[in-house]
Parts: structure tokens; C-alpha cells; sequence
């Protein structure tokens, strides 16, 4: 019967718990963005005139494919992260994208027209290099793949093998390319460095050598890139060494040498120390590649070459040019040639490959953002128009990942920010007050206050309220004038200026840190990116620092947000302090950091301007202040004894403590050391800075409390072993006082093994980690509480805290593996928390706390009931109205963030991987807000009702009264 | 000694009638100087002008009698105890209620409370009432420990039912966040 009870209470409990969306508050509160990011190759499909699109493969394994005409993705392929999955090539024909991938693991065929999988193929193990398309009788039939030691050829059709062909001497001769032009055969050319080039030919029939030569080319090192095959067969290789080109056919049967053609015959020069570059064109792939091929001789230097009758000329030199492409469309064959045009703009302009004249009319301008890269990659999709000349479209990829569709005659149709696919970090920032809330601000400051009267300032205020009046009189007008437009018609158009904060501050500035250096400040009540910044000298590898110093609060200063950009290779740092609301770079400048930085660290410290202060501290343990004014360094001396900060360095295992002194340099206090032999350090963390706790305990059964143990010091550090096997493997929790490197509890966790996902916050720890030994994700929480008794309930000095705490401790299975986790955060902390967890399948599952309590009871008892704890099962539910995005899947999932909003039950939610998911979740529901569906109509019609039945009632009465009083 | 005030109410309302549509057919006077209605009329005239209720001859003794007596302490004695009485009339609602926390509960026990703190607030117009009683203070202190007693059980009630701020969960909204003494930060070697 108890049992029952407490199932029943417990459906109770999870009924009431839940918070599915509705089905009309679908994109309501919410948005998603969807990238795929770095593009590698790009195919425009032109088979068919009415359906047109763009096939993309890009660095973040995907396949996918966009609408030319919006940007849309159509759709999308996303293979497994990491080398596993990388895309080799893509090459495309008719409705069919074949894309190697994983290193030549994979062949597969996708239908471009709805991204369905046509087949797929297991390929043959070993390395792979290159893959061409084959035709014969003038009709694409098959795909070779070369590897290292074979090469194979496959149907376009099934993917089925043909046949495969080891090459000889694979482990001499390196083979790079493949090349075919619709004959009967298919040619591997190889290369031993600096001795000889060696052509096999094959049979596409049967997979017959036929032929084998070696020619010598002692000064050949590479064929990728230095050499490729243009006209009827023949191989043109360059090289800088001697200025030359070289050529030869590649079918000729009698032995004969390599060909050399010296630049200076050609009246061409080489950029000193540039290492040239062939660019040819095959349009149909059962046909030979044409004559006419780019070289490129320098960064901006390129020239048009023909090859006619065994000999080479240039047809058109462009200087300067930076990027060149080939286009073909029907039978003709257009290059696009990218130029510069002036700082801020490009042009690109067509020419037709057959005699290098200039097509009139085609010149597209483009213009670069100040804020963005420059121009990387072109992608030219050309079409025949009506009257037979040649239009085109241009697919513009720049360093900051951008890309950009352009048309004639210089019209953006549409740009991705494909950067976005790729957030490190980010902030979310209060959005400034508008111009009237400005004023009173302005109105109450200390300043004016001082310098004013008191009649000054009552008419001050007189005049403040008037312009409020007025504000609120023409946002009064604007809602009737909108009200009467049918809703689909009213556009809330947020740009920069109109940017203001919202009453419960719901709306805020989302600012972004992509791993390509370019920064994003973003709207997140719609996504709209509002601006944007490119940092142009950030290594690929550097790790990035984002704090808010300054807050939109004290107006009129500016906000101010400080990046920090550390490389990895060098060790040096660099501070990009900017303006999140507007993504300007601050008059502010940061100091020069001369010395490897290890850490910063943020300090509730203001300086008179109101921004808070932030101390670097580099190699040699000194800590550098920002900003460093008198003001600053003076309560710096004040406060030097009380500051202390940890670095943590995975590599030694060694977790050391240090104390400010008044000079800005440091002492060491503590050291921990984990013997990284044994395991290492893989996080470490602390608790969230702008987190508030409300409650300082916990209501037991018997209306004591159990008082929370909320050291704001607290480390949260994980370990895992370093022998992996399954019965030895172990995952380490310790929790260590950051500021006096007291162990306060430390947990093995054995036979369990990472990645393990961590989240601190107030008086618990929630990790996920793998159990080895019963195969499956377990979560754990640790708890902690001070007892029954306050030891000090004014002030929390972890120097003087005698007693260790309680430490409770469950574990829970969870079905599915999970990508990240993050818990809410609400303004006051009232709010019930709840864990943010994304999972694999991109879904984000928000999961109430009170399912992880350590004090969940084996046995329902009154008590237990009294304080609402849930019995203790094993099995953590997934329950599908926990996803907060519905359908919405989140793709690879790296990090959610959270924001508290104005309003206590609200919490704001940022997902990001390869998507970008916003949304916000009530954790105990929206208690202090009415409803959406809240009846006013109801609500007011009985209030009116009661009050006119009340008059009516009144005189009734009054009538009555009177009428007695007569009789 | 109500009788005279009967008499002037009927004259009164015989006057007014006399104005209204609905005329009385008949009134009877039962004031003891006949001559005073008569006297009203010939108010005009000078006549000499009794005020109502005046009677020519003496009114009779009416001072309290023995039994009286008996029947006002008796009266007052009740006025003393009845806040006692009705306590173990309480105590069963109390039993009834159970200490569950729902709107009937906590109504039985605003009731019970507001009582006796209403008593206890017009203590001086009991005192008053009981002024004529010979054992005026002892009543008193009886009617005001009943009272007491009635806001003890109802304090009691709350306590069992929980609503008394006794234990230090009451208090733990109250409690502030401590101040942080250190400042700390830091994290991995970037």
C-alpha cells in the first residue's frame, strides 16, 4: 500500500513537473540557427534549370546542401566528428554528390535533390589520395579512388567495386594523382622524390596494366598541386627551383623525357620564394580537361596559359589577382577572376578561357565588410542566358568563414555566418537602457545631485516625467496603430539603435567567440547578429577568455568586455577590449603583455569608472592589473591580503595556491600534487560568480534545518586514471578550498573512466562518467552541508572553518551518454534549479535537481514525504517533454549557457555546437508571470459584472428603504 | 417603566399618520395623564407643557429586590464563565478539525483566536457590566483567565498545526548570505 502511495505520489510529482511547450508556443520564445561550417568544396548543381542548389562539404563533416536563393539549408548530412569522419573530397555529378570520407574509409553516394544516402561503400584500408570521376563514350560511369597501394574503381551507379588493383612498388613510389579523359584508360601517376616520375596505365575494363614507364624528374618532389593534366593528356609540372615548366604526354608510347619550358621563354617571372600553382578545368569528366590552365606565379600574380599543338603560350596575364576559378556551362568555359578594386572593395570579373578576352559586362563588385576577412575561396556558378551570353553567380568564401552569394551586378542575395558553426565562449550582456530611462538614470545620478539645487532639480524631474509621459503615450499609440495591421504585417525590425531593454530584461545581447577569432554580438530574442568583428591575427589554436568588466548599469559609461587571446604556440596574450552592444574596439588601452600569461582573474574591485578590475598574472607569478589606475592600485594594497587565486597545471598535476601581496607580486600558500603517473587533472571548477544562493538550508522533516555548506571557495577537481583498462580505471572527485588548499572530500569512483561532464553550483557537485564495469553512464551528486548549527553566520572566511562538512553522495544510471551539462540560474536563486544536459541526439533535457538528491530515501517515510523527496531509484527517467527543444535538435552539442533574466522564474538558455539553440525555461514554472492563456476577457467581464450588480443592488436597496419608511 | 415611551411612540405615529395616506382608524394612548395629548394640541394655546413621560403621580419603588439581586449575580456569574464553558466546545472542534492545513482548519482557528482577543479588547465594557455584582473582581479575573485560556488553546492549536514560527526552519528565509571574506579565482593554466 506505501508503495503504491508513493508511486502515486510520485506520477504526482513528475505530472506537475512537467513543462512541455505547447504547440502554438512553437518559435515563440525560441529560435534556432543552424551552420555547417568551413566549406572545403562546392559544386553548384546546374543539371536541371528548375532545381537549383548548392552542394557543400565542409571541415565540420557535413554534406549539405543550400538554397541558392535564400541561403536555406535544404539539407543536411552530419557524419561523425573528428578525423572519423573527415571529408576527403566531394565530387559531383548529375544528382549525385559522392563524397569520400574518414580518410578513404568511406565512399558514399548522396541524392542531391533530398540528401538521401544512394549507397555506401566500405573501401579497401590504407590512406587515401585522390579520386576522380571516370567516363567512357562520353557518359560518367564509374569513380576511382587512390590509395596508397591500390587504386579501385567503383560504379557511379551501386558503389560496387569493378575492380581493384594493387600498384606496384607502393612502398618507393608515392602515388598521387589519377587522371582519366573518357578513353579506354585510367593513368596513376606516382613520384619517387627527387629521381623519377612513374605513369601506370590501366584498363578500365578489367583493371589491366598496360602500361608502366618511369620518367626522370630528379628536381619533382610533389605531384599535388605542382603538376595536373590539361589538353589531349598531357602532364605540365612546375617548379621553382629552375623556373620551369614541364610537360609531357602522358600516352605517348615511345620513351621520351620530360619536356622543359623556362618561365623566361614565356616572358613570365616567379615571385621570389612562391611556390607555383596549376589551376585546370575538366567540365565533363569523360572528356579531356581543356588546354587553357591558370599558373599562379605569386600571392596576386596569375596568367592565363594555353597549351596548342605541344606548345605553350600565355593568353592573359593578371596582376593583380587573387583568386581565379573556372566555370563552365554548356560548352562554354569562363574564367572569374577576383581582383582587387580598392581597401573596402573587390571586383570579379569573367573571361572566356578559349582567348582570355574580357566578357563585357560581367564585372561584379564586391564589397568587404571593415569588420571581416578577405577573400579566401571562389566558387563561379556560370548559366547561358536568354540571348546567349553567359551570366553567373559567385560563391565568395572569406578568412573569417563567411560566405557570401553574389550577383550580377554586385547584389549580396545572401551570407552565412558559417564562423558561428564554431563558438568557444560567450557572454550574455543587459542591453542598455533607452534614451528616456537614460535620463533618469542621468536624473538620480550622485553627480547631479551634487552640482544642483533643489530647484533645479524638481524641475529636472518635472521635465523627466514629462518626457516619460510622452514616451509612454507614443508606445501606447504605436500598439493601437499595430493592433490594427494583421499581425503577419507588423515587423519588429531590431537594429542597433532601437535596441533597448525590455521590462523583465528577457532580451539581452548574446556576444560569441568563434574559434576563427571572429566575434558575434547577437539579439537573442531573435538571432539576429547585430554586429560583428574579425580578429585578424589569431592563430587557429589560441585559446580565448571572455569577461564582462563593465556592465550596461552605469550609464553613462559603456559597457566594456575584455577578451582575452592567448596563443598556445607562443604562450603571449593579448587583450581585445570592446563595446558589446555595438562591437567596437574601447578607447581603453589594454596593457602590453610582454610575459606568457597563465590566468586572469576577474575582481568585484571597481575602479572610479566603474569597471571592474582584472589581474593577469603571468609566468614569472606577477600579476598585472587592468585598468591600473591610482585609484585601482591603492584598493589593490587595501585588499591585497584577501585576494587569492589557484593555477591549476594538468600536465604536472600540480594545483597551487597563491596570496596577493601589496607590490603585485605573489606568494605560494598551497600545493596539491596528483601524481599525473597515476592520474590526471581533466577539470577543475569553481563556483559561478553571479550565482546567489537564497536559502541558506534546508527545511528537514522535523522543521529543523540542515544548513548548506556554500563555500565560495570551493574546487570542484576531477581526475581520471591513466591506465584505461577496464578493472583498473577509476574517476577522482576531490573538492578543495581554493584559498587555503584544504582537501575537504575527496571520492574514487573505480572502475569508471571519462569523459566526464561536471557542474558546481551552490552546496552540490553533479558529474557524469562511464561505468566500465556494468557498461553504462552513471550520474553522481555530492552534497554538502554544514549540520544543524550556523558555525558563523555573518561572514565566510575559509581560513577559519574548524569543522569539515557532511558529504552525502547518490548515483544514478542515465540512460544515454551525454555531450555537456550546465544547471540554471535564476536573479535571486529562489527558483528550484534544474540541469541543463545535452545529449547526443541534440536534444537538451532539462532535468530537475530534486532527481539527483543525495537524501533521496531507499524507504518512503513520513518525514521523507514531509520534505518532498522523491524515494530513491536507480534508473534516472528521459522524459520526452524534459527536451526544452522539442524537435529542435541541437547537432553535436558543445556547451549551453546560462543567463539569469529579470524575472525570478525565468532562466535564458544558449546551446551551441554546430547549431545555435536559444530558449528559456521556468524551472518552477512561471510563477510571477499570468499565463499566456490567462482569461482576461473572464476576469474582467466578472469584475465589471460584480461591480454594476453592486450598484444596481444599492439602490435597490436605497428604493426599498424607503419604501418601508413610508408604510 | 416602558409604558409612558409606548404611549409616545403611538403619538407619534398617530401625528405623522395624520399627513400619510394610510390614516390609522384608531389609536389607543396608554400615557397615565390623559390630559397631555390634549395638552400637545393646546401647546399652541399657552397651556402648561409636561414633558413626555411625566406622570403627576409618584412613581412606585422600584429599587432591586433580594431575588434580584440573586438573579443579577447570577446574570453576571454567566457573563464571567462563559468564555470557560466554551472550551471544551473548542476542544472538540479542535479534535475535529485534525491539524491538517486547509481553508476549514485555519477558519476554526481564526475563529478561536479572534474570540477571545475580541474579549479581551472590550474588557472595560465587561467590567462595566459587571460593576453591579458584588463579586465584581473575582468575576472578572474568572472571565478574564477563560479568555486566556480560549487564546491559549488557540495558540496551542496553531502550534500543533505548525503555524508558529517555534523552529528554526521559520526563520531561515531570514538568514543573509554570509559575506565573503576572501576573494578567489583562477582555474587551468591556460
Amino acid at each position: 500500500m506505501a508503495n503504491l502511495r508513493t508511486c502515486l505520489a510520485f506520477l504526482f510529482l513528475c505530472c506537475s513537473l512537467c513543462d512541455a511547450v505547447y504547440e502554438d508556443q512553437v518559435g515563440k520564445f525560441d529560435w534556432r540557427q543552424q551552420y555547417v561550417g568551413k566549406v572545403l568544396f562546392a559544386h553548384f548543381e546546374s543539371h536541371s534549370q528548375a532545381s537549383k542548389k548548392l552542394i557543400l562539404a565542409t571541415d565540420k563533416n557535413i554534406v549539405a546542401s543550400l538554397n541558392p536563393r535564400t541561403g536555406d539549408l535544404f539539407w543536411r548530412q552530419v557524419d561523425k566528428a573528428g578525423p572519423e569522419g573527415h571529408i576527403d573530397t566531394l565530387l559531383f555529378h548529375g544528382q549525385d554528390a559522392v563524397v569520400v570520407t574518414g580518410n578513404g574509409r568511406l565512399l558514399r553516394s548522396w541524392e542531391s535533390s533530398v540528401g538521401a544516402l544512394n549507397w555506401e561503400m566500405l573501401l579497401d584500408p590504407g590512406s587515401f589520395l585522390a579520386a576522380v570521376l571516370v567516363g567512357t563514350q562520353d557518359s560518367v560511369k564509374f569513380v576511382a579512388v587512390l590509395k596508397k597501394a591500390t587504386v579501385s574503381l567503383h560504379y557511379l551507379s551501386n558503389g560496387h567495386q569493378k575492380w581493384t588493383e594493387t600498384l606496384p612498388d607502393s612502398d618507393t613510389v608515392h602515388y598521387q594523382a589519377v587522371y582519366s579523359s573518357g578513353g579506354s584508360q585510367l593513368f596513376v601517376l606516382g613520384v619517387v622524390p627527387h629521381s623519377h616520375l612513374s605513369i601506370i596505365t590501366f584498363n578500365i575494363e578489367d583493371g589491366e596494366i598496360t602500361s608502366q614507364r618511369s620518367v626522370d624528374a630528379p628536381w619533382l618532389s610533389s605531384i599535388q598541386a605542382r603538376c595536373t593534366v590539361v589538353g589531349q593528356g598531357v602532364l605540365i609540372c612546375a617548379d621553382a627551383s629552375t623556373l620551369s615548366l614541364y610537360m609531357l604526354p602522358l600516352s605517348s608510347e615511345e620513351p621520351v623525357g620530360l619536356q622543359q619550358v623556362p618561365l623566361q621563354s614565356l616572358d613570365l617571372d616567379l615571385a621570389l620564394g612562391f611556390q607555383p600553382v596549376l589551376l585546370t578545368t575538366q567540365p565533363n569528366p569523360a572528356r579531356p580537361p581543356l588546354a587553357q590552365f591558370f599558373l599562379q606565379l605569386g600571392p596576386d600574380h596569375h596568367v592565363l596559359l594555353q597549351l596548342s599543338d605541344g606548345h605553350l603560350s600565355p593568353l592573359r596575364d593578371f596582376q593583380p589577382a587573387f583568386l581565379v576559378s573556372f566555370a563552365t556551362t554548356g560548352e562554354k568555359t569562363v574564367a572569374a577572376v577576383l581582383s582587387p578594386k580598392n581597401e573596402t572593395a573587390c571586383s570579379v570579373s569573367l573571361y572566356s578561357a578559349d582567348s582570355g578576352r574580357r566578357l563585357l559586362d560581367t564585372t561584379v563588385t564586391i564589397h568587404l565588410d571593415p569588420n571581416g576577412g578577405k577573400p579566401e575561396k571562389l566558387y563561379v556558378h556560370a548559366f547561358l542566358k536568354k540571348d546567349d551570353s553567359v551570366g553567373y553567380r559567385v560563391l565568395v568564401q572569406t578568412e573569417d568563414h563567411t560566405i557570401t552569394f553574389l550577383q550580377q551586378p554586385g547584389r549580396i542575395v545572401w551570407t552565412r555566418e558559417e564562423a558561428l558553426a564554431d563558438v568557444v565562449t560567450m557572454e550574455m550582456v543587459d542591453l542598455p537602457l533607452t534614451g528616456t530611462q537614460a535620463e533618469l538614470e542621468g536624473e538620480f545620478g550622485k553627480k547631479a545631485a551634487i552640482q544642483d539645487g533643489l530647484a533645479a532639480m524638481v524641475l529636472k524631474r518635472l521635465s523627466s516625467q514629462l518626457i516619460l509621459l510622452q514616451a509612454w503615450i507614443a508606445h501606447l499609440w504605436k500598439l493601437f496603430y499595430d493592433a490594427r495591421k494583421p499581425r503577419s504585417q507588423v515587423k519588429n525590425e531590431v537594429t542597433i539603435e532601437t535596441l533597448a531593454r525590455d521590462e523583465f530584461n528577457l532580451q539581452k545581447m548574446m556576444v560569441m567567440v568563434t574559434a576563427s577569432g571572429k566575434l558575434f554580438g547577437i539579439d537573442s530574442k531573435s538571432g539576429m547578429v547585430l554586429w560583428k568583428h574579425y580578429l585578424r591575427n589569431v592563430q587557429p589554436n589560441a585559446v580565448f577568455k571572455l569577461m564582462v568588466q563593465r556592465t550596461t548599469a552605469h550609464f553613462p559609461h559603456p559597457p566594456q568586455c575584455t577578451l582575452l587571446i592567448k596563443d598556445k604556440e607562443t604562450g603571449l596574450a593579448a587583450l581585445h577590449v570592446f563595446n558589446p552592444i555595438f562591437g567596437k574596439k574601447s578607447h581603453v588601452t589594454p596593457p602590453t603583455l610582454s610575459r606568457p600569461v597563465l590566468q586572469s582573474l576577474l575582481l568585484p574591485l571597481m575602479d572610479q569608472d566603474y569597471s571592474k578590475v582584472l589581474l593577469l598574472i603571468d609566468d614569472e607569478y606577477k600579476v598585472t592589473a587592468f585598468p591600473s589606475t591610482k585609484n585601482v592600485l591603492q584598493q589593490l594594497q587595501e585588499m591585497a591580503s584577501a585576494i587569492y587565486f589557484f593555477l591549476v597545471d594538468a600536465s604536472q598535476g600540480k594545483l597551487s595556491g597563491f596570496r596577493l601581496r601589496k607590490d603585485l607580486s605573489t606568494e605560494l600558500i598551497w600545493e596539491v600534487v596528483i601524481p599525473p603517473e597515476v592520474q590526471k587533472i581533466v577539470a577543475v571548477k569553481g563556483k559561478r560568480a553571479n550565482e546567489h544562493v537564497h536559502s541558506q538550508g534546508r527545511v528537514m522533516g522535523d522543521r529543523s534545518v540542515l544548513y548548506k555548506y556554500l563555500n565560495p571557495n570551493l574546487l570542484a577537481v576531477v581526475t581520471e586514471s591513466v591506465d584505461t583498462h577496464q578493472e583498473r580505471s577509476f574517476v577522482g572527485v576531490f573538492l578543495i578550498d581554493g584559498v587555503t588548499g584544504r582537501i575537504i572530500h575527496e571520492a574514487v569512483q573505480r572502475k569508471a573512466r571519462g569523459p566526464i561532464h561536471l557542474v558546481h553550483s551552490e552546496n552540490w557537485v553533479v558529474y557524469e562518467y562511464w561505468n566500465a564495469k556494468s557498461r553504462r553512464n552513471e550520474f553522481s551528486v555530492l552534497e554538502l552541508f554544514e549540520g544543524t548549527e550556523l558555525y558563523n553566520s555573518t561572514v565566510f572566511s575559509s581560513l577559519d572553518r574548524p569543522h569539515l562538512p557532511q558529504v552525502l553522495q547518490q548515483s544514478y544510471i542515465f540512460p544515454s551518454s551525454i555531450s555537456t551539462m550546465e544547471a540554471t540560474l535564476t536573479e535571486k536563486g529562489i527558483t528550484s534549479r534544474h540541469l541543463l544536459v545535452g545529449l547526443p541526439s541534440g536534444a537538451i533535457l532539462s532535468l530537475p535537481k530534486m532527481f539527483l538528491d543525495p537524501r533521496r530515501p531507499e524507504m518512503a517515510t513520513e518525514q521523507s514525504r514531509e520534505e518532498n523527496l522523491i524515494p530513491y531509484a536507480p534508473e534516472m527517467p528521459i522524459r520526452t517533454e524534459w527536451f526544452i527543444n522539442y524537435n529542435q535538435s541541437v547537432t553535436r552539442v558543445r556547451g549551453i549557457y546560462t543567463a539569469p533574466s529579470g524575472l525570478e522564474s525565468t532562466c535564458l538558455v544558449v546551446a551551441y555546437g554546430l547549431d545555435i539553440f536559444q530558449t528559456r525555461v521556468y524551472p518552477s514554472k512561471q510563477f510571477d508571470v499570468l499565463k499566456d492563456d490567462y482569461d482576461y476577457v473572464l476576469i474582467s467581464s466578472v469584475l465589471f459584472g460584480l461591480f454594476f450588480a453592486t450598484m444596481i443592488s444599492k439602490r435597490l436597496a436605497q428604493v426599498k428603504l424607503l419604501n418601508r419608511a413610508w408604510r | 417603566n416602558a409604558v409612558p415611551t409606548g404611549g409616545m411612540e403611538e403619538v407619534a405615529v398617530s401625528t405623522r399618520g395624520g399627513g400619510g395616506t394610510r390614516r390609522m382608524k384608531w389609536a389607543l394612548e396608554l400615557s397615565l395623564g390623559n390630559t397631555r395629548s390634549r395638552g400637545d394640541r393646546q401647546s399652541s394655546q399657552g397651556d402648561t407643557l409636561y414633558p413626555i413621560g411625566y406622570s403627576d403621580k409618584p412613581v412606585p419603588d422600584t429599587s432591586v429586590q433580594e431575588a434580584d439581586r440573586n438573579l443579577v449575580e447570577k446574570r453576571c456569574w454567566d457573563v464571567a464563565l462563559g468564555p470557560l464553558k466554551q472550551i471544551p466546545m473548542n476542544l472538540f472542534i479542535m479534535y475535529m478539525s485534525g491539524n491538517t492545513i486547509s481553508i476549514f482548519p485555519i477558519m476554526m482557528v481564526c475563529m478561536m483566536a479572534w474570540r477571545p482577543i475580541q474579549a479581551l479588547m472590550s474588557l472595560s465594557a465587561t467590567f462595566k457590566l459587571l460593576e453591579s455584582s458584588s463579586q465584581q473582581w473575582l468575576q472578572g479575573i474568572v472571565y478574564l483567565i477563560g479568555n486566556l485560556l480560549g487564546s491559549a488553546l488557540a495558540i496551542y492549536k496553531c502550534q500543533s498545526m505548525g503555524l508558529l514560527p517555534t523552529h528554526s526552519s521559520d526563520w531561515l528565509a531570514f538568514i543573509e548570505p554570509p559575506q565573503r571574506m576572501e576573494i578567489m579565482g583562477g582555474g587551468m593554466v591556460l
